[in-house]
């Protein structure tokens, strides 16, 4: 799993920061059936939230630990006790990653780290506060409209969305972690040689 | 000849547990085996070939009519988007509080669960339903065990269980019934409990994973609108017809599969989506169809003559006839049903209770309540049993991480369900 086997053909810096964020709402379950416009709109929604939140304290206790590529993961946060788990091969791989397809300018050296505490971040903030609501404001999905009753709507994936574009604005990075995330994901994929998941095929006796 | 048999099923299980053979083949050996060694003919009456394989075989067809058909509605639901639209509106509304979208995924669960078993039950509520719990916080392992809870609180009113113990258990459907309507608030207590209980113990999470965007764009799945609301009822038309209104299983469920079909779909385009998801639904089936054959089978073998006289004095030494005794003894033995072990209702724990009831050591409904205890167990955390695995895996966890959490619950499941069946049977 060398950063060197990255597929550079693949120039994924050519979808933009809302592009990826529209991938990720797209790639998010209960959003399959969903028009691409709409799912702009509220990447659109989301992203302008996230870089809007005023810089939040990470106030959760915050450990390191290995295997994160292993569970394809960068970094955790867990509410009980409020705990934000960072990766660290996944982030060293992330800052190899980096260098081998000259992002430098974009992810300064450590905003990898950086970026996953702003990010899990927004998470607590979001989890123990009144924000939750006003980024459901923010979107103005309606789960349901009967006459002048109208109950808002979540949307998954939004949140997501929102912690990738606060990360980028108080990090400074030039652009939005999801491109890096999706870098990664293609080394991952490159280094593993892509397992089928398990999704529909349970091909076994009862 | 009774502990040769016994030993001949301790093997049995062995190679069932160490997968050295799958369990419809396993069971079919096992029958033979077991009626050789009961002395039965090779042909005529009570024979090996005539008896066990011949009549044994078909002996749970009406079962295998009601699983296609559970699967059928199934594939339907699938297909017309009636179950994502369930779970899409659970996300919309809830989706700020994981607890009341694992609780509605649950109810979800419980619905599939009264149409259809085993692991396309569990891919009906958890394809869309695990990584929506997941997207909203509820950790993996909680939401793997959601859907097995919620299959689990439809268990009781499954159909084709119904028909499965009616027919193995030589009970009219009207008694299954009545003591599936008890098994029932045990089942929905302890789903509940599970998911309240274990969603403030984990509390939610959130990952920023690699695999939340793709290098590639993501791949879609046929756009499907959302199905109208009335489309969102065709899972409990098979229910409301043989519990509300005392119709027989197979028209049931037939039903099911009509009103799935005209609420989704424009006449043009019936016939062939009908065909295509019948066709589905076959290929779905055809594991429970294969191990319902072989239960058959050997439920043929442990009913012959031979068979019962040499099992009958065995059992009667080692069966509690004392209620409390009942209790105690068949709820701490409820780890044999895991890992396909003996008491495996849909394996060689069928045959146990065949031997049960054919040896008049217990009346068959308590041998009932004892099988469907057990089934709510192993329905959920059973490490070996399809729709575990599958929910596990999907959700990226192991199987073994969802027995151990789930398996509490549903132990106490399986001891409500004792105490019913010493309380009135016993
Ligand atoms: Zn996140």
């Amino acid at each position: 799993m060398s950063a060197s086997q990255a597929p550079v053909a693949a120039d994924l810096a050519a979808t933009d920061d809302l592009g990826w964020a529209v991938r990720l709402l797209a790639a998010t379950p209960t959003h399959e059936h969903r028009d691409p416009e709409l799912l702009r709109r509220w990447a659109r929604a989301a992203d302008a939230f996230g870089a809007a939140l005023a810089p939040v304290a990470c106030t959760a206790r915050v450990v390191e630990s290995e295997g994160g590529l292993e569970l394809g993961l960068l970094a955790r946060y867990g509410s009980r006790p409020p705990t934000v788990e960072l990766f660290t091969d996944t982030i060293e791989l992330a800052e190899r990653t980096v260098d081998a397809r000259g992002w430098r300018h974009w992810y300064p050296p450590g905003s990898v780290r950086a970026a996953a505490l702003a990010h899990e971040a927004v998470h607590v903030h979001l989890h123990h506060g009144p924000a939750k609501a006003a980024l459901k404001h923010a979107l103005g999905h309606s789960a349901l409209r009967l006459g002048r009753l109208r109950v808002p709507g979540h949307v998954a994936g939004a949140e997501e969305v929102a912690a990738h574009a606060y990360a980028r604005t108080v990090c400074g990075l030039g652009r939005s972690p999801l491109l890096l995330t999706a870098a990664l994901a293609a080394e991952a994929e490159a280094g593993s040689g892509t397992t089928p998941p398990p999704a529909r095929d349970a091909r076994r006796e009862n | 000849m009774g502990v040769v048999i016994l030993l001949v099923m301790a093997a049995g299980v062995a190679a069932m547990l160490t997968r050295k053979l799958p369990t419809a083949f396993a069971l079919v050996l096992l029958a033979v085996v077991i009626a050789f060694l009961s002395g039965a003919p090779l042909t005529g009456e009570n024979s090996v070939l005539d008896t066990v394989l011949q009549e044994g075989a078909p002996a749970l067809a009406a079962t295998m009519v009601a699983i296609i058909l559970g699967s059928w509605l199934g594939k339907l639901l699938d297909e017309t988007g009636i179950a994502g639209t369930l779970v899409r509106k659970i996300v919309e509304f809830g989706g700020d509080r994981p607890t009341v979208v694992a609780l509605g995924v649950l109810a979800v669960s419980a619905l599939v669960g009264t149409v259809t078993g085993s692991a396309p039950a569990a891919m009906l509520a958890g394809i869309i339903g695990i990584p929506a719990m997941v997207a909203v916080g509820v950790p993996k392992v909680t939401a793997a065990g959601t859907v097995l809870m919620g299959i689990a609180v439809g268990v009781p009113f499954e159909l084709p269980v119904w028909q499965f113990f009616s027919t193995a258990l030589d009970l009219p459907v009207d008694t299954v019934r009545g003591f599936m309507v008890k098994l029932f608030p045990f089942a929905l207590v302890a789903a509940v409990a599970y998911v309240v209980i274990e969603n403030r113990r984990r509390g939610t999470e959130h990952a920023w994973s690699l695999k939340s965007v793709s290098a590639r764009p993501a791949p879609r799945r046929e756009r499907l609108g959302d199905a109208p609301w009335y489309a969102l009822l065709a899972p409990v038309v098979p229910l409301v017809l043989a519990l509300g209104l005392d119709v027989a299983i197979i028209p049931s469920m037939l039903a099911g599969v009509l009103y799935a079909l005209v609420t989704t779909t424009r006449p043009g385009e019936m016939n062939k989506r009908l065909l295509r998801t019948l066709y589905g639904g076959f290929e779905v089936a055809a594991p429970p169809l294969a191990l319902f054959v072989a239960i058959g089978i050997l439920l043929a073998a442990v009913k012959l003559p031979g068979a019962v006289d040499a099992l009958e004095p065995l059992m009667k030494a080692v069966s509690p006839q004392n209620p409390v005794l009942f209790v105690i003894v068949f709820t701490l033995l409820v780890p044999l049903c895991l890992y396909r072990g003996p008491l495996n209702v849909f394996g060689l724990g069928a045959g146990i209770a065949g031997v049960l009831i054919a040896t008049g050591i217990y009346p068959a409904v308590a041998v009932l309540g004892m099988a469907t205890s057990y089934n709510q167990v192993f329905g959920v955390a059973d490490p070996t049993s399809t729709q575990t695995v599958w929910a596990a895996q999907y959700a990226g966890v192991s199987p073994q991480q969802v027995m151990l959490r789930t398996l509490p619950y549903v132990w106490l499941v399986a001891l409500g369900g004792m105490c019913v069946t010493a309380a009135l049977y016993v």
